[in-house]
């Protein structure tokens, strides 16, 4: 832990002032001195931030008796039955490239029976499983599933996916992503395995992880995990979940990620490739959202956010420092 | 100006996450400032670019208010936590049994903490965050000014995140 007491003390300092109403241009700028002033201070801000938070979702989930939705007028409870509706929505929201669908394996997969689901650049599938399971799966990915009397087993291949486990205690669910092995009974998390990298960030439930034969990480509702394949450590933080899972939406939501996983991203959602001509403009780091809709746009919208240049071509768009 | 938006996009986003309560709607409200700063184009800004930033943003952020007359910044931070809008229609995914519990526990920590605090702070804590008073309504209520209810917030956030993981 490099961020000090006297660290996360300022910084809730902050946090209080800039709730209260009275916020000024001098707090802005005084703010905004800080936290420039240390990787550190921009930290333990982020951590005092999370933590507020999860104290105003426990107020609210502690009065909420778990069956009951709040009362609000056209709230429609997201049960299973009405996932595969609300995901195909979500899916028409995206783009139009991105095709959404909901695929029921039509002979089971019990029995130790191996089904593989795939999807293509800019292609997205929710899966339903038979145990209710649902699987969302991001571009450019794969993963197999095999369900055996007393586990269910997925590997992810190179893949980005959302579970929403169907709760059986009795057959726990066990995700392959590399040397990491996740295990859960019933939640709601998602798991990225891309370029050597394994990450898992949970939404509601608990989460072991357990990276490399290491000792097994619990996660809880609002926990992350990062993780290099082949090394022995990983990277526990505090994560917002709606940003991990923002490709469910169209929306990808970077906090100081490098140009090269952007570019990444986008390799899977468009077929034209988009190429980084430097290794300068590949370590440059962004945070920000971007919407996806169509290729020319976010890339034009990544030249506002990054000092880089753009060149266009009929078969690739190359990206480079400016 | 555009430039000076992608070194403060960040930031910004912290200052409107903790105005709005929520993550989620203030980076939307900073992608709505891309869009006012785009228009800008070329356009040099004399003076204090950065506080122009701030002053845009807070005035996307006034205008949003206003035009959703909202049913309370409580109901609204459960509703984006929770909600997903998709066309016109919301779907909820109701909490679970266990998150509930878990919150129960982690409430009940907090209420055990909270007698510990001298009387003031815990009084501020709950008014602010259990029930849903602003910074300026706590002041009245308490009769005290509103940089005291800062402190008093403060100094109970401080003592709760020792005790809670």
């Amino acid at each position: 832990m490099t961020r000090s007491q006297a660290d996360i003390e300022t910084a809730i300092g902050w946090l209080v002032r800039l709730q209260g109403e009275a916020a000024t241009e001098s707090d802005w700028h005084a703010f905004d001195a800080w936290l420039t002033a240390s990787l550190v201070h921009a930290e333990a801000y982020d951590a005092a931030q999370a933590f507020d938070q999860r104290l105003d979702l426990d107020a609210r989930l502690a009065e909420h008796a778990p069956a009951a939705a709040p009362a609000t007028d056209n709230v429609v409870p997201l049960r299973q039955s009405h996932r595969a509706w609300a995901w195909s929505a979500g899916a028409a929201i995206a783009a139009a490239l991105v095709a959404g669908a909901v695929l029921v394996p039509a002979s089971g997969v019990m029995g130790g029976q191996e089904t593989t689901y795939s999807t293509g650049v800019g292609e997205r599938k929710t899966i339903a499983l038979d145990d209710g399971t649902r699987i969302e799966l991001n571009a450019a990915s794969s993963l197999t599933v095999r369900f055996e009397r007393k586990t269910r087993h997925v590997a992810l291949g190179d893949a980005q996916a959302f579970f929403d486990v169907a709760k059986d205690p009795k057959r726990p669910f066990l995700i392959e992503a590399g040397d990491t092995q996740v295990r859960v009974v019933g939640t709601a998390f998602d798991v990225r395995h891309r370029d050597g990298q394994v990450a898992v960030a949970v939404q509601r439930g608990e989460v072991e992880v357990r990276p490399a034969d290491a000792n097994p990480f619990r996660l809880r509702p609002g926990q992350g995990l990062s993780h290099a394949e082949g090394q022995a450590d990983a990277r526990l933080a505090t994560v917002a979940i709606e940003e991990v899972s923002g490709w469910r939406q169209g929306r990808l939501i970077y906090r100081d990620q490098p140009l090269s996983q952007v570019v990444g991203d986008l390799n899977r959602l468009f077929p034209r490739p988009v190429k980084l001509a430097d290794a300068k403009a590949a370590d440059m780091r962004l945070s920000g959202v971007l919407i996806v809709d169509e290729q020319d746009a976010m890339v034009g919208r990544l030249s506002h956010l990054l000092p880089v240049r753009t060149t266009t071509t009929k078969d690739a768009i190359v990206i480079r420092a400016r | 100006m555009m430039r000076l938006y992608g070194e403060k996009r960040a930031n910004l986003a912290r200052v409107f996450a903790a105005r709005l309560r929520s993550v989620a709607e203030a980076e939307d409200l900073i992608q709505d400032l891309f869009l006012k700063v785009q228009a800008l184009g070329d356009l040099e800004v004399e003076g204090d670019g950065s506080a122009l930033l701030f002053r845009m943003a807070n005035n996307l952020m006034l205008d949003r208010l206003r035009s959703q007359a909202r049913a309370g910044a409580r109901d609204e931070g459960w509703r984006s936590l929770q909600v997903t809008t998709l066309g016109d229609q919301q779907t909820i995914d109701a909490p679970s049994a266990e998150d509930v519990v878990t919150s129960r526990q982690r409430l009940k920590v907090m209420m055990a903490t909270l007698e510990t605090l001298p009387a003031p702070i815990a009084r501020a804590f709950t008014l602010h965050k259990l029930q849903g008073l602003s910074h300026a309504e706590t002041a009245a209520q308490m009769g005290v000014s509103r940089s005291s209810i800062e402190k008093h917030v403060s100094a109970a956030l401080k003592a709760l995140i020792a005790k809670l993981p």
